[in-house]
């Protein structure tokens, strides 16, 4: 079911409305009822995936909530040995509930990409036969919803918080509607305890997540699926235009790709807001970025953080790493040798986000390049400062703070041929031609209006930006629009409200014979 | 604000927008899905979507029609007013482009069973064997729920949650709109067919002159269509349905196939061809026009797979045996079960029929005073007009009358073999004085195009001061008509003015003042054309007035329209060059052009001019 269909908005309002009315115990019940139906109209039995990644962490939650007691309540003299047998048989929990979903996750998500790899080796080894090749249909959002899940196995594993009992609150957490197709990934100690409160509804939050979801709504409408048919043209057939106007396909794929996943986790948030539910904050303003590894802490937080907090720092710290940091400071030392172990978890980390993306070459190598330069990025630091030392550059000068962005800006920029290009040689084609043979009069004699978007159209997307970059500017700086907005008279107040209805109404509901399109994230 | 404040001010401004864009998408109703819309324009709400604005159409007016023929685009062509006539009933075509036998089916279902229904009509095309039931998801295919089922919430919130610039077009377009069809109304709600009255005022003639105007024609390109299994099966058992459901309820169903354009046909692999043709004789039986001599002549279709209507009525006409018009011999078969497989021999033998097998090439001479004095270019002497007479008769020519060409056109009777024709403009008074009787003497038939207004003037040009070459009387006109040699015809009542003696503003051609109003104009040249018709046929006995020369050789399309709706299907230009009569094909006989010939044309140099014209 999209966001962007009525059915969505009579199912939110369905919802407040029966949510309101119940009783507070039953409130979560009632999340958990729209979550379901919310699933089952967009994906049918596919739900059923939903059902078995919150039984099997359930599960493993309870095992593991017993071992944690076993050992916290063992009497002091046994501690020791409870605690050792514990850890084995808790590990065991823990490997065996990532096995059942990341197994699952990779059978469904990544087995044909195997497959395909495999076969011709099979073949060449004469072993004959033919690889199995799965059918089956990626239920929404499942690299979600499982990630999520798999971080409260963890989150328990670790003790951070005993675990939930009753199957359907944590049936709720794992499918809680505006989120389950695509995030953000939340924590379990975030967000449950809200989703099982049932606070009353409150003006302040209905009016927030209202506003909240209309900006999503026009970052997703007026926007991306605007920009989405720009970049569909060329993107459709790169091989018929000149660098530039392939250059400007992955640019407006750049502001497609975030309309459509910020705007989609703005709607999440709002109406989430609306049931008075905080989720956490999915994207701080990335255009603002001012280095590569600034941009992961911006965008797309929560998997960033997740990948930190469930793989990063387990990898860290984990001994075989802490044995090379070891060699590696006694044979290379110096700064060199401090940052090699950090570097190859930071490498490692880029390329299973790379991966989290899709079972594709493209989101290998892209997974790559972001963990290369980053790598690069850490390992020349020393250098760095030295270049800048000399050149007396001051980090804090503005013009420098635009530099520092711009750059950020181009090198993601490069880094989205990989992902949109329609195969990885393509992409690697595009970048050359787009700085070898740019044809750039392609961009203003009338080319351009040949991609699907008239020249209104291509207008209004960069109006659009225009506006939300100025909003994120203030934000950057600062402001808080809300706030701002509540100071000002009625009038404004209600041209706040009518402008963006009518914006939305004229430009993006309403748009022609435009068919909206699903959520690019939510295949991921 | 407070945050309440907020939520109530919001939730009334999206109301109000939302209310407001769904008020005016419904009082607009570009498509033609809501019944009685404010602004409605049925034209321009099926040329959106033909699908639901005619059922829409049909909801408000079922009662003036109990017949209906139905098909994709190519069935179109079927006039009305013929069907009507032979089937003694009351038509409405509700063809949809792009139709597929499911969107038939779905719509013939409905009519049966919602409305009085005596005749059904199915158009059978050659592409129903590659599509079926593929409804795209557009606004433009959309059809109501009450036709097919589908859940009405669904249906109308797409149109009522629309773009409001579909609604705004539609108001811009109704101040753009004008009596010719454009792209945004190409129907006539009237007749639920295209409003072909433009392409049908279209001067044809030779073949080459066609392929310049319709290059598509002169270079085909290669192609191949796939008949699908899946098509044909779903075609077939819709038809059947209809076929018992017709049957059932007592309904007269006759099923047509449709004339394919030959290059397109040969698009289609013969064995499957074979195979759908059979097939559906099987199902039920047919009359077929697919593939003839016809096919094979460009001039009968608009494109490769829409025939003209002209076309349309050659089929009418051999259905119901109307010996009155001309339709070839190998033109349309009735195809059952038993004789399917002869036919489609006969089918795979169809070939083009010879050029003068069923067209001829016919000049026209266009003189005008007849004296001794005046310009030599257009003015003759008897002297000279004697010596054209007895060169034309000396060199084997026959002057032929105009109803000589409409037969000839209309009903495929013969011409002499080296026809001309004699025509004379402005209705001079020398025209009866010597131009007559030189043509008794030679008794060659001649037409007058006179000017109503003129006629009897012999002094002064209407009632001014200003001298005039004299014109001849009604009883002169009479005395020659009765002769059954001349025949008077129009060159406009007063519509060949001279502008320096009238007050005001002067109609010196046939054409519409730059500014006027087009319901004015035609107004004016409707009232004209009556006139002289009432005049004529008063003072001349002239039996039937349908031909006009153009004042000064001027016209357009909008006048041409208006002429042949007011019943002038002959008409003549002053250009020089040849005229290709086609059989079947009225439209032949509009702007015939006209050698002007004079005291300086010499009777060798006027043989010159006509064997030129013979090519």
């Amino acid at each position: 079911m999209a966001f962007t269909s009525l059915a969505f908005l009579a199912l939110v309002g369905a919802a407040l409305a029966v949510y309101s009315l119940a009783p507070r115990r039953l409130r979560w019940g009632v999340l958990l009822l729209a979550s379901l139906t919310f699933y089952w109209l967009g994906g049918r039995w596919t739900v059923g995936y939903v059902f078995y990644t919150a039984g099997t962490v359930y599960l493993s939650g309870l095992a593991l909530g017993r071992l944690n007691r076993l050992r916290r309540e063992a009497p002091p003299e046994e501690r020791k040995a409870v605690a050792a047998r514990c850890k084995k048989q808790r590990r065991l929990v823990v490997l065996w509930a990532c096995l059942l979903n990341f197994g699952l996750l990779y059978f469904l998500k990544y087995w044909n990409f195997t497959a395909e790899m495999l076969q011709p080796l099979l073949d060449r080894l004469g072993a004959g036969g033919q690889l199995p090749v799965s059918h089956l249909l990626l239920p929404l959002g499942i690299s979600f919803f499982m990630f999520q899940s798999v971080g409260y196995v963890i989150d328990v594993y670790r003790d951070k918080y005993p675990p939930e009992r009753n199957f359907g609150k944590l049936l709720l957490f794992v499918s809680f509607f505006p989120q389950v197709v695509q995030g953000p990934i939340s924590r379990y100690d975030q967000l449950a305890p809200q989703l099982y409160q049932g606070r009353d509804l409150d003006w302040d939050q209905l009016k927030y997540g209202i506003q909240l979801a209309l900006w999503g709504y026009f970052k997703k409408l007026v926007i991306a699926d605007r920009a989405a048919v720009l970049v569909e043209t060329v993107m459709g057939d790169p091989w018929s235009y000149g660098g530039a106007v392939q250059a400007a396909g992955v640019f407006f794929y750049c502001i497609q790709l975030y309309g459509d996943f910020s705007g989609g986790i703005d709607i999440t948030r709002g109406v989430a807001q609306m049931f008075g539910i905080q989720m956490a904050e999915n994207f701080r303003r990335p255009l603002f970025s001012t280095s590569l590894t600034d941009f992961w802490r911006r965008w797309h937080i929560t998997l960033g953080a997740w990948m930190r907090d469930y793989l990063f720092y387990p990898m860290s710290l984990s001994k075989p790493l802490g044995r090379l940091g070891k060699w590696t400071r006694r044979h290379i030392g110096g700064t060199l040798g401090k940052i090699i172990p950090t570097s190859l978890a930071t490498f490692s980390i880029y390329f299973v986000i790379g991966i989290w993306h899709g079972a594709n070459w493209r989101y290998i190598a892209y997974g790559f390049w972001n963990g290369a330069l980053i790598t690069l990025a850490l390992l020349m630091a020393p250098w760095f400062a030295a270049w800048k030392r000399a050149l007396r550059i001051d980090d804090r000068a503005a013009w420098y703070k635009v530099f520092q962005v711009l750059r950020t800006c181009f090198l993601v920029f490069l880094g989205r041929y990989l992902t949109r290009a329609p195969r990885l040689l393509t992409a690697l084609w595009m970048i050359k031609e787009t700085f070898l043979h740019p044809q750039l009069s392609d961009l203003w004699n009338g080319t351009m209006l040949t991609l699907g978007l008239t020249g209104f159209d291509i207008g209004v997307i960069l109006a659009g930006m225009a506006v939300v970059v100025a909003v994120e500017w203030y934000q950057e700086r600062g402001g808080q629009v809300r706030l701002t907005l509540e100071r000002q008279s009625f009038f404004v107040q209600w041209l706040a409200i009518a402008v963006p209805l009518a914006v939305l109404f004229c430009l993006g509901i309403l748009r022609g014979e435009y068919i909206s399109s699903g959520f690019i994230y939510q295949q991921f | 604000m407070s945050s309440k404040k907020w939520l109530v001010t919001f939730f009334a401004t999206l109301a109000l927008l939302g209310g407001g864009v769904l008020a005016f998408n419904f009082l607009t109703d570009p498509f033609g899905v809501f019944p009685g819309a404010l602004w409605e324009w049925p034209s321009y709400e099926m040329t959106l979507n033909p699908r639901s604005a005619k059922v829409s159409y049909i909801q408000e007016h079922h009662q003036e029609y109990d017949s209906y023929i139905i098909g994709c685009s190519s069935t179109s062509s079927y006039p009305t007013e013929q069907l009507n006539e032979y089937f003694d009933a009351s038509f409405y075509n509700m063809f949809m482009y792009g139709a597929d036998m499911l969107d038939v089916e779905q719509i013939a279902t409905y009519l049966i069973e919602n409305y009085t229904v005596k005749n059904l009509v199915v158009g059978v095309y050659i592409d129903n064997a590659i599509t079926y039931d593929t409804l795209p998801d557009e606004r433009s295919f959309a059809i109501q729920p009450a036709v097919t089922g589908e859940d009405p919430v669904d249906f109308y919130s797409r149109f009522l949650f629309m773009d409001p610039r579909h609604g705004l077009d539609k108001l811009e377009a109704m101040g753009e709109n004008t009596y010719a069809a454009q792209a945004f109304d190409v129907f006539d709600p009237d007749t639920g067919a295209y409003d072909k009255k433009e392409r049908d005022a279209e001067f044809i003639g030779g073949l080459e002159d066609y392929l310049a105007a319709y290059p598509a024609f002169a270079a085909y390109p290669e192609g191949y269509r796939i008949m699908d299994e899946g098509a044909v099966a779903g075609t077939l058992e819709s038809l059947a349905r209809m076929r018992d459901l017709c049957g059932e309820r007592g309904i007269n169903l006759l099923v047509v196939c449709a004339p394919v354009y030959h290059e397109y046909m040969a698009y289609f692999d013969w064995a499957q061809v074979e195979d759908f043709y059979t097939r559906l004789a099987q199902v039920t039986p047919y009359w077929d026009f697919s593939l003839s001599s016809v096919s094979f002549d460009p001039r009968y279709f608009y494109d490769e797979t829409h025939f003209r209507n002209c076309v349309g009525e050659m089929a009418l006409a051999r259905i119901f045996g109307d010996g009155g018009v001309y339709v070839p011999e190998d033109f349309g078969a009735y195809v059952t079960a038993d004789n399917v497989s002869q036919h489609l021999e006969e089918m795979a033998a169809a070939r083009p029929m010879e050029e003068g097998a069923y067209t001829a090439v016919v000049p026209v001479l266009m003189y005008h005073d007849v004296a001794e004095e005046g310009d030599p270019s257009v003015t003759v002497s008897p002297e000279r007009l004697e010596e054209h007479l007895a060169a034309l008769k000396g060199a084997g020519y026959t002057a032929v009358t105009l109803e000589e060409l409409s037969a000839y056109v209309e009903e495929g009777a013969p011409l002499p073999e080296k026809p001309v024709v004699i025509t004379f403009d402005d209705g001079y008074l020398s025209n009866y004085q010597y131009a007559w009787p030189l043509l008794q003497k030679y008794g060659m038939p001649a037409t007058i195009f006179a000017i109503g207004i003129n006629v009897g003037q012999t002094e002064r040009y209407k009632d001014t001061v200003h001298p005039i070459t004299p014109r001849f009387s009604y009883e002169q006109g009479a005395e020659m008509v009765a002769s059954g040699l001349v025949s008077v015809q129009s060159h406009t009542y007063d519509m060949h003015q001279w502008a320096a003696f009238e007050e005001g503003q002067a109609r010196e051609n046939i054409l519409r003042w730059e500014g006027e109003p087009e319901e004015a104009y035609r107004e004016v040249l409707a009232r004209d054309c009556q006139t002289l018709r009432e005049e004529f046929t008063a003072g001349f006995g002239e039996e039937k007035v349908n031909a006009l020369a153009f004042p000064s050789g001027q016209w357009d399309q909008l006048a041409q329209v208006v002429l042949l709706e007011n019943g002038f299907d002959i008409t003549f230009t002053t250009q020089p060059g040849d005229n290709t009569l086609v059989r079947g094909m009225s439209q032949s006989l509009l702007g015939l052009d006209r050698y002007t010939v004079g005291e300086d044309t010499t009777g060798e140099a006027l043989l010159a001019l006509v064997a030129n014209a013979r090519g």
